[in-house]
């Protein structure tokens, strides 16, 4: 089983897996502030998905930049299938472990 | 207003450049640029969007001390020139005898101690437990200086070189808190 992931890298792994092609840095940070519904610092989701990138569970590719950016290059990021497996771990390990379990102030 | 003349301050993004590593830089200042001139700035105004923008730029800040960027060297050399420093601040103070001269040779011996430790911590990639020993003598370093600052503000005989060993000891307590004691830094893995 690969390592169990984090909230927070779960919530990039599933914003890149949601913006398909479309997944470069601000579109993630975008995608993880919309699901969270709260404001989510920028050096947060880039840490994250560098070091995401780091463990091979996804990867990059660069594009030219457009005028609005100054020129600057865009990073698209991929989920690998070494991230889809651990997503798929932490999905299942998450399920089993809340499997039957109630939480003492909604019992009835 | 056009994407031309539109844009975060030139200063935020100058910092925000030097903080990241150079394989970043380009595409991290593209994306909030690009968010900045086109999502933020329609929707709160130019004022408000700077301020989301300098806020972003600290964000990067817990970041880049995680990562101990380039930190840990610069605290070597730090700690290396306030090495340099303290014995001869304790021959001073023994050529000098300006009363309490015995109590700040003996802060001067400690601070030489102290930053001996962090350069051979750093240097024989010394343990997390070891590292986190040495906060304590960061605690001294930051008391030390700002003391020493506070004190030579309010004489009467102004002392530069107290002002200048001062300032390095708060700039060394800073870099010992970024960058000591942490296990893996920010390539720790994370669980639930």
């Amino acid at each position: 089983m690969a390592e169990l992931l984090g909230t927070f890298e779960q919530s990039v792994l599933l914003a890149i897996l949601g913006l398909g092609s479309e997944a470069y840095g601000r579109a993630v940070l975008n995608r993880v502030q919309e699901k969270l519904a709260r404001d989510v610092a920028a050096g947060a989701v880039y840490a994250t998905l560098e070091r995401l990138e780091a463990r091979g569970l996804v990867r990059s590719r660069l594009e030219a930049g457009t005028t609005v950016r100054g020129g600057r290059a865009r990073r698209y990021y991929l989920l690998d299938a070494e991230g889809e497996r651990a997503l798929g771990d932490t999905r299942r390990a998450l399920t089993a472990m809340w499997n039957n379990v109630q939480l003492p102030a909604q019992e009835g | 207003m056009s994407a031309q003349n539109s844009g975060p301050w030139r200063w935020s993004e100058a910092l925000l450049e030097r903080l990241l590593p150079e394989t970043t830089r380009e595409t991290i200042a593209g994306d909030l640029r690009e968010e900045f001139v086109e999502g933020i700035e329609p929707k709160r105004g130019r004022l408000r969007a700077q301020w989301w923008y300098v806020r972003q730029v600290a964000g990067f800040i817990p970041w880049f001390a995680k990562e101990g960027r380039g930190m840990s060297k610069v605290l070597m050399t730090l700690s290396t020139v306030v090495l340099a420093c303290a014995p001869w601040l304790a021959v001073m103070e023994t050529i000098l005898r300006h009363p309490g001269y015995a109590g700040r040779i003996a802060e001067a011996v400690g601070i030489a101690a102290i930053c001996a430790a962090t350069i051979l911590a750093k240097m024989l990639h010394a343990g997390v437990v070891v590292e986190r020993w040495l906060w304590l003598g960061a605690g001294a370093l930051i008391v030390l200086g700002a003391t020493a600052f506070l004190q030579n503000a309010r004489a009467v005989h102004f002392e530069g070189f107290v002002m200048v060993i001062s300032l390095l000891l708060v700039a060394q307590w800073v870099l010992m808190l970024a960058t000591m004691g942490r296990k893996g830094g920010g390539s720790r893995p994370s669980v639930i």
